[in-house]
């Protein structure tokens, strides 16, 4: 067998580059970044520079920084003897991988081995990414009209990160008109360009770093109606769960099928034949998709579980979560909805298609869902926040569709200290302060920069 | 039917006990009347006590129940059975932390390192196999009745000496109720889902037709449905849908079958796993909270019933425990996942009720999943040997 096999000219050219360092790699770590890498052309960007910058610190490594950071997963292998292992790919030797060490109750163990490895690593890995300014970003996290928001306990958790700013809503009282004046700065009937546009075209960011994630559709049919008008081109990178509904139900026809056929034993052997479905989308994909985003789309519906496939909410989460740590976008605008309740029985196939008559009317769970997105959102926050291209450069806005108040994240703690919270602000203020941070100034807006958001 | 003849014959030769079990089978469906058949049933030395393990099998983390910000989610336990009982606050899963080893630790007194899906029995002698190899219980003195489906060979080990024929019966309700709403969908005939006597029907029927055909692999146990169980089961699935407040919820419908077994046989020990709180997998954190609050519910109830039954009344020791807990919020995905190993997903604790349990009492010392079983077995009064779990020494059994 040839664990190399499946790798694209530009992931073979890096690994024959660093041929030396990979051939001492513990196996169990060499088969995990073979099988990462084997999906070259679905990476971004970002990742594809991830990997140039990890093998090229492995080649770094001296000898005895090499001992000390794998001796102890070499010892693990050789005692445990999954070094030993082999299989007809890559693919095929991290499963069998993963469950001799199932089977031997020393996944635990591995785990903290290479967890291990990668505390030492990362930092040196970062300081190879991000060693000059980073550049500041932005994360939108908006709860839409619907949800049934409890202001008391609104954003309760990030209460202690975060400050709550007074809005002046004027006419802004509805969807529509909300987001309008928070993403362009103008009323809908302007058709203004969106924040998205104003990067493209002043900071020539490219999509992939401009994202938009949302259960519906209205910021997508906001960007096409406004930003087509400005320039042609993409305004973001978006997912819309609404508009992938028939790429959702392709999917769940084809998993009920072979479950229901009795093609499968258990979900990983599902999982297994999952990795091998065939099926990416081509319904449903609106504004910017290449095939990193195609496959992404793809692998966060049917690889990523946490019932991206079932839960409008646990997909805008998901996908913001793998986005900002996948993609590393300047810009990601997050929309979260109203999810249907479960239904009564048929709910419990939740892969298959009932016909007509066995169809329940949908009904939405308001309260439900303000509990999901609570925590979704704190999610967002605790995962991204913590990774060092956001750390201390990222400026989180929360806002809920119709709620006088946002909650505003700074990046510093002085930015904290210094805001004043007397003073209510507009829609428009807060799509120039959005601007000004993203480095965007002086749009044709009718607002002004919250300054004490920017310093 | 339920096997009397195997159970109490362990020294037989095979294949005289098959075909000795094929006529007493024969005979007992069709030809002996149904009193006499429940005199058969009990033509044995019934043990005075019966414990019931109660888990919250989905797993729930800590803080999502006892700490006092999870309070809410679990208004009977702390309100009506806490102070009842004696509470451990911590009891810790040190073994693989998913639904199946965990469960199979508390039954088995030993960490189980077998496949998660349940593939494979545990590989160590259940409490069943010690309990009724020693006692010469038959089978109905033992169940396991269980939401999660992946539990089908949780009643045995495949151990010599022990196994099959000391099992504990395993009812997976939830997997009879996927397979009644497959056949109702997939055709254009038929009930559907929205004919709720038509579908009860169907459900019905599916007992009929082998309960383990849909979806994910069930192994079998080499134990069937009976006759006697089979009325066991219409009577459960009847209540069931004559109950319009629970129409879909896999753990209700095992509430109903284990209550509907301990009516009918009362038997003496009893793993009754509750599972619908495992929905935190599809990352809706107020459906997995509903889960965890009709668990709590649940468990009220069972409690409840266990205290109006004359079989079970003063006679009965409960045990509460969550399976496992889920990862903490800084690590992996938060409550979606229990893959971490962290302690959020290790910490649980336990509460223990009724006969040789101190009300009103806690014990701050950290136990472990693998001490119920030798604690049951004090309480039932038979030999588990060479258990890695330490009997519960707080517990006046």
């Amino acid at each position: 067998m040839d664990i190399y096999d499946g790798l694209t000219p530009d992931a073979k050219a890096l690994v024959e580059q660093h041929q030396a360092v990979l051939k001492r790699l513990p196996r169990t770590f060499l088969v995990n970044t073979l099988i990462q890498i084997q999906r070259w052309p679905s990476l971004f960007e970002a990742e594809r520079d991830y990997f140039r910058a990890l093998f090229d610190q492995l080649s770094a490594l001296t000898p005895a920084e090499f001992e000390q950071m794998f001796g102890p997963l070499s010892a693990f292998e050789a005692k445990t003897g999954c070094a030993r292992l082999d299989a007809k790919n890559a693919a095929t030797l991290q499963q069998e991988q993963l469950q001799f060490l199932r089977r031997q109750s020393t996944n635990f163990e591995w785990r903290r081995l290479i967890g291990a490895i990668f505390e030492k690593l990362e930092p040196m890995v970062e300081a190879r990414l991000y060693s000059s300014n980073l550049p500041p970003r932005l994360v939108v996290l908006i709860y839409s009209e619907g949800i049934a928001i409890e202001r008391e306990t609104l954003w309760q958790r990030l209460r202690g990160v975060g400050v709550r700013i007074p809005l002046d809503l004027g006419a802004a009282q509805t969807t529509e008109p909300f987001l309008a004046q928070l993403l362009t700065g103008k009323p809908p009937a302007s058709k203004a360009p969106t924040l998205f546009k104003w990067l493209d075209q002043v900071k020539g960011l490219p999509p992939s770093q401009r994202w938009l994630i949302e259960t519906g559709d209205e910021l997508h049919t906001m960007c096409e109606q406004n930003d087509q008008i400005a320039t042609a081109g993409p305004s973001a990178t978006g997912l819309s769960y609404r508009r992938l509904r028939p790429y959702r139900r392709r999917l769940s026809e084809a998993i009920y099928s072979k479950v229901s056929t009795g093609g499968v034993g258990g979900p990983v052997q599902l999982s297994e034949w999952l990795e091998t479905l065939e099926a990416r989308p081509h319904e449903g994909l609106s504004l910017y998709h290449d095939r990193a985003v195609v496959d992404f789309i793809r692998d966060i519906l049917v690889l990523g579980g946490n019932g991206t496939l079932i839960i409008n909410n646990s997909f805008v989460e998901w996908s913001s979560v793998q986005a900002l740590h996948r993609a590393r976008p300047r810009l990601l605008v997050a929309r979260f909805g109203v999810r249907d309740k479960l239904k009564p029985f048929s709910s419990l196939l939740l892969f298959s298609q009932p016909r007509p008559t066995d169809k329940i009317p949908l009904t939405q769970d308001p309260l439900g869902s303000f509990v999901d997105v609570e925590l979704e959102t704190y999610y967002i926050w605790l995962k991204s926040s913590g990774e060092l291209p956001y750390r201390g450069k990222t400026l989180y806005l929360l806002l809920a569709e119709g709620v006088n108040q946002m909650l505003a994240i700074p990046a510093s703690e002085a930015a904290r200290a210094n805001l004043d919270v007397s003073t209510r602000v507009t829609l428009p203020d807060v799509m120039a302060t959005m601007a000004e941070w993203l480095g965007v100034p002086s749009l044709p807006v009718n607002g002004r920069p919250i300054s004490a958001l920017l310093s | 039917m339920p096997d009397t003849t195997e159970s109490l014959g362990h020294d037989w030769n095979p294949r005289r006990r098959d075909v000795l079990r094929l006529i007493a089978a024969f005979l007992a469906e069709h030809f002996l009347p149904r009193r006499a058949l429940a005199e058969r049933l009990r033509s044995y030395k019934k043990p005075t006590h019966r414990v019931i393990i109660a888990t919250f099998g989905g797993g729930a983390r800590y803080k999502d129940t006892l700490a006092p910000e999870g309070w809410r989610n679990i208004p009977h336990l702390t309100q009506d059975l806490i102070p009842q009982g004696l509470l451990y606050p911590t009891a810790i899963n040190d073994g693989i932390t998913d639904h199946y080893n965990s469960s199979a630790a508390l039954v088995t007194g030993n960490w189980q390192p077998v496949d998660p899906w349940g593939s494979q029995p545990p590989l160590s002698p259940t409490l069943f196999e010690y309990f009724r190899k020693e006692r010469r219980l038959p089978a109905e003195e033992a169940w396991v009745i269980a939401t999660n489906k992946s539990f089908g060979l949780m009643g045995a080990s495949n151990v010599r000496g022990y196994g099959d024929r000391y099992a504990a019966n395993v009812i997976l309700p939830k997997q009879l109720l996927l397979d009644a709403i497959q056949h109702a969908v997939s055709t254009d005939k038929g009930p559907g889902v929205e004919n709720r006597e038509a579908f009860a029907k169907q459900m019905l029927s599916s007992l009929d037709e082998g309960y383990e055909g849909f979806g994910w692999q069930v192994y079998e146990s080499g134990h069937h449905i009976s006759h006697e169980l089979k009325l066991s089961l219409e009577k459960a699935l009847l209540d069931y849908f004559n109950d319009p407040r629970v129409p879909s919820s896999g753990d209700t419908l095992t509430f109903f079958m284990a209550k509907e077994i301990m009516r009918r046989f009362s038997p003496s020990l009893m793993l009754v796993n509750f599972w619908d709180m495992d929905i935190a997998h599809f990352g809706s954190y107020s459906l997995y909270l509903q889960g965890i609050m009709r668990t709590d519910r649940l468990v009220w109830d069972l409690w409840q019933y266990v205290q109006t039954s004359p079989d079970y009344r003063g006679r009965t020791t409960m045990f509460v425990i969550p399976e496992l807990g889920r990862d903490a919020d800084a690590d992996g995905n938060g409550f979606c996942n229990h893959r971490s190993g962290d302690p959020s997903c290790r910490r649980v604790w336990l509460l223990a009720l009724g006969e040789g349990v101190p009300r009103r009492a806690g014990s701050e010392r950290p136990i472990r999943h693998v001490d119920i079983a030798p604690t049951v077995a004090e309480i039932l009064g038979f030999k588990a040997p060479d258990l890695q779990g330490k009997p519960l020494v707080e517990l006046a059994v």
